[in-house]
């Protein structure tokens, strides 16, 4: 009986100490995981659905896209335009109408292939055919020609001045004709091959390892290989910079609590924060076909009550950049121009001239888009602010929409007043102004047919439309006064109410080096080194 | 064979014939639903810079042009060929998307279920072998608590406990990012096996352990209340009275009578379970980034991907009827009181 009992214990013995054992060995991964790589491991929201240049259309394929290959130009901290695959700025005939460029010499795709005009004709035409943003080049291009390997001639229908800041977008980063001939008419989502600092090594959804490209034509990266992971939620984000196990957190869709600690941590050098110039702009869109906001008056006296410093300062912890603007001052050099200012007391002056005020109340109904948590905080903010300093002249009612529901019924009129945010497909002020101003149907200032109706504000102006053709043909900081023209007059009628611009931003451990990003807001993932401190 | 057996045998044809129906039925419904919801793909994927030649563009790339009665027509034929089609913001083949998340979910939920046994069970005995002690009480807190707790808080707090504070375990993720997926079967724990790649292995089991507890844990309670009362009732029986009369001793009749009685509805509970759980946790999966099908889900939902959404549902549907179906036979082979 008592051998029994013993050998009962032992085998419980046993038992308790191959359990820890087993469980030891598995917390070792842990300590591995910590354990020093020559690799970077960067840490983003969401999943890559696709690294297909001619598909991709997240900040995450973008981003990786523009690590894994080459644009003919690039926007360099400034805003400018430097040649990147491109050997010079290009040339442009006298009638505008016919672009040469000329190319790099001895560039090599991933593939061995060499790069050269017709690797970048068919990557312009691939994308013509079947890219999901095509209609950015809106039939502008006519015709490519290839005099020789090394120039590439594009031919347009009308002069196209804006056709430069295309060619800087990742969507025509250029790819390898021989890899891609089975996917001239399709989409190659898990694999990319590209010119880029990087080579693609393994893709899931989920993590994509990218290797150095040791031929590469340019600066070699200055570490060993990026990991690049995603996490589907901003509190996992956090979690894992805070705990060490992601040397790099790249994103703009994490909380801004979550951001204020980050930028609180990093000041006390716990990370190195890394900010990028404002690519984003958020803005009120103002339905301007139906009363009372067909009004000029009434709009001016609603975009008075906008207090952007506050909504910054509240909701934003004043990490993003109040703007009185609908395109990022990186593209405007020192130009300002200025949209209404804050001011209850004129907006309250303005409303009584139109007969509201004094027990009648203009009630303005303000959709946000539920899934954007700061959305929600801007418009109640806003209505807070409205309460307490409007009198009785003026209330908000708002109403959250999810977010493709928005899309869906903006152009259908469905919204009276509606918060939104842009970022430009391509680096140049024009993808601002054109996607929000530009109209094809005009009966007087209400647009019938355009993209201002896709921006919900159906308004439209003749004299906009002019100056867009006028800027076609012309380039630099000709063509911008006019880019500028075209936001001032829409600033005096006030379609939109803008409130911020945002930035990307990107957190590393302190043995890493600072994030940094060039002028179309990617980060440089080549420049990011392991230090030791 | 005995009368029994015939009634089970007929009882699993007619569920059978009838699961087809079911799932016509399911996916007619997902198909009109989908069509009524406010949004569709292209102003998911274009958001609201695009213009309308653009929109429309894409929409009869995506034939979304075609009328509702023939998208449907050609969406049935598919059907029966087996074929769930493409995805319509990526254009992979919707049955890739499914192989791929799948497994992650059901493997999930599989270990989840055992832990939620493993912790539920000997917490019901326990409560039950002190009946109204403090003891029980605890039990049976433990047991209404685990099943209130909402699971994106206690998944949080499992996440923020043990892999931000401890840096215990992975934030998330199915496995090391240093590793390749060994892609077999796609459950990761039974490829590494298969290949006799520990190191695998020992990645799978590190990476699963923190959700698969979180959920277990949230689960276990409906294991140790169920398995307290029916423990219970089993005690309370005349089987047990009768093996009492017959001198059997305590350790004989728990293990011989009442367990083996108790457990029948366990096994049913788990069923249901494991068969909600194929079609993923979803705040788990969420919490963890744990690529499963109910995260695969609710991004096609939010970016209405018609055809993966359809597919998705159908797929698990017609995982749920079966697993029921399954555990049915199952009961009725174990318990012959049972008739069909």
């Amino acid at each position: 009986m008592v051998n029994q009992e013993m050998f009962k214990s032992k085998r419980i013995n046993t038992l308790t100490i191959s359990t820890v054992c087993l469980l030891l060995t598995l917390f070792q991964n842990s300590c591995q995981t910590n354990a020093p790589s020559k690799r970077i491991t960067i840490a983003s929201s969401g999943k890559v659905n696709s690294l297909d240049p001619a598909r991709a259309n997240t900040l995450k394929a973008l981003q990786l896209i523009s690590s894994l290959g080459d644009t003919l130009y690039e926007l360099d901290n400034d805003g400018e335009l430097i040649p990147k695959l491109a050997s010079k700025m290009p040339v442009i005939s006298k009638d505008k109408l016919k672009i040469s460029i000329s190319l790099k010499k001895n560039i090599l795709f991933h593939d061995g292939t060499p790069f050269d005009s017709k690797a970048m004709k068919f990557t312009i035409e691939r994308f013509q055919r079947i890219g999901t943003n095509n209609y950015i080049l809106d039939k502008k291009i006519k015709s490519i020609e290839t005099p020789n390997k090394n120039t590439l001639i594009i031919n347009l229908n009308k002069p196209a001045s804006s056709l430069e800041g295309l060619l800087t977008s990742v969507n025509l980063t250029a790819i390898s004709p021989s890899f891609y001939k089975n996917h001239i008419d399709k989409f190659l989502n898990n694999n990319f091959v590209g010119t880029g600092q990087y080579v693609l090594k393994s893709f899931s959804n989920e993590v994509q390892i990218l290797d150095p490209n040791l031929n590469y034509w340019d600066l070699k990266p200055k570490n060993h290989g990026i990991n690049f992971v995603g996490y589907s939620n901003s509190s996992s984000l956090y979690g894992a910079l805070k705990s060490k196990q992601i040397d790099l957190l790249l994103s703009n869709s994490i909380d801004d609590s979550q951001r204020k600690d980050l930028n609180f941590l990093s000041k006390k050098k716990e990370f190195k924060e890394g900010i990028s110039n404002p690519t984003e702009v958020s803005f009120i869109s103002l339905r301007t076909n139906i009363e009372p906001l067909n009004k000029k008056e009434i709009r001016l006296a609603i975009s008075k009550t906008i207090n952007r410093e506050e909504i910054s300062k509240n909701v934003s912890y004043g990490l993003r950049q109040p703007s009185k603007s609908i395109v990022p001052q990186i593209f405007k050099g020192d130009n300002l121009v200025s949209w209404p200012k804050y001011s209850p007391k004129e907006a309250i002056k303005i409303l009584k001239d139109e007969g509201f005020c004094n027990g009648k109340t203009l009630n303005l109904p303000l959709t946000y888009r539920s899934n954007v948590p700061t959305d929600k905080l801007i418009a109640l903010y806003w209505k807070q602010d409205v309460q307490a300093y409007m009198e009785d002249c003026l209330s908000i009612n708002i109403n959250g929409v999810e977010s493709t529901t928005i899309y869906k019924n903006l152009s259908e009129g469905l919204y009276t007043a509606v918060i939104l945010d842009w970022t430009g497909t391509y680096s140049d002020p024009e993808a601002y102004l054109l996607p929000l101003l530009s109209c094809n149907k005009l009966d007087k200032n209400i647009c019938n047919q355009g993209e201002s109706v896709y921006s919900g504000s159906f308004w439209g102006s003749e004299k906009i439309e002019k100056l867009f053709l006028e800027a076609q043909s012309l380039y630099g900081n000709e063509r911008l006064k006019i880019l500028l023209k075209i936001e001032r007059l829409a600033s005096e009628a006030i379609p939109y109410i803008p409130i911020w611009v945002s930035s990307q931003k990107a957190w590393s451990q302190k043995n890493i080096s600072k994030p940094i990003f060039n002028g179309a807001g990617r980060l440089l993932m080549g420049d990011l080194e392991i230090i030791n401190e | 064979m005995s009368k029994n057996y015939t009634k089970i045998i007929k009882y699993t044809f007619l569920k059978v014939s009838l699961i087809p129906l079911s799932l016509l039925i399911i996916s007619t419904l997902v198909f009109i639903l989908l069509r009524v919801a406010p949004g569709d793909p292209v102003d998911a994927i274009l958001g609201s810079g695009a213009d309308d030649i653009a929109r429309e563009a894409l929409r009869t790339r995506l034939g979304l042009n075609e009328s509702i009665i023939s998208q449907y027509y050609n969406y049935i034929e598919k059907l029966i060929h087996f074929d769930l089609g493409k995805s319509l913001s990526n254009q992979e083949p919707v049955i890739n998307i499914i192989r791929n998340s799948l497994p992650a979910s059901l493997e999930l939920g599989f270990v989840s279920i055992i832990i939620a046994i493993l912790i539920g069970l000997p917490i019901g005995y326990w409560g039950l072998n002190n009946k109204n002690k403090s003891s029980d009480y605890i039990s049976r807190i433990f047991g209404i608590s685990t099943y209130a707790i909402p699971p994106f808080w206690g998944a949080m707090m499992a996440q923020l406990i043990f892999s931000v504070i401890l840096r215990i375990f992975p934030i998330g993720g199915r496995f090391p990012i240093y590793q390749q997926s060994t892609n077999i079967t796609g459950f990761i724990i039974l490829d590494s096996i298969l290949k006799n790649n520990f190191l695998a292995l020992q990645g799978a089991i590190y990476h699963i352990a923190l959700p698969s507890l979180t959920l277990g844990f949230l689960l276990s309670g409906i294991f140790s209340r169920s398995f307290r009362l029916n423990l219970e009732k089993s005690y309370s029986s005349q089987y047990v009275d009768a093996a009492i009369c017959r001198g059997i001793d305590n350790r004989n009749i728990l293990i011989n009578y009442a367990i083996p009685n108790a457990l029948l509805p366990i096994l049913t509970i788990s069923g249901v379970t494991l068969a909600s759980l194929a079609g993923g946790a979803l705040l788990i999966e969420v919490t963890f980034s744990w690529p499963g099908i109910a995260l695969r889900l609710q991004e096609a939902i939010t970016q209405r991907d018609y055809n993966l959404v359809q597919g998705i549902v159908l797929v698990t549907s017609f995982l749920i009827v079966s697993l029921n179906l399954l555990i049915d036979i199952l009961i009725a082979f174990l318990d012959p009181r049972i008739e069909y």
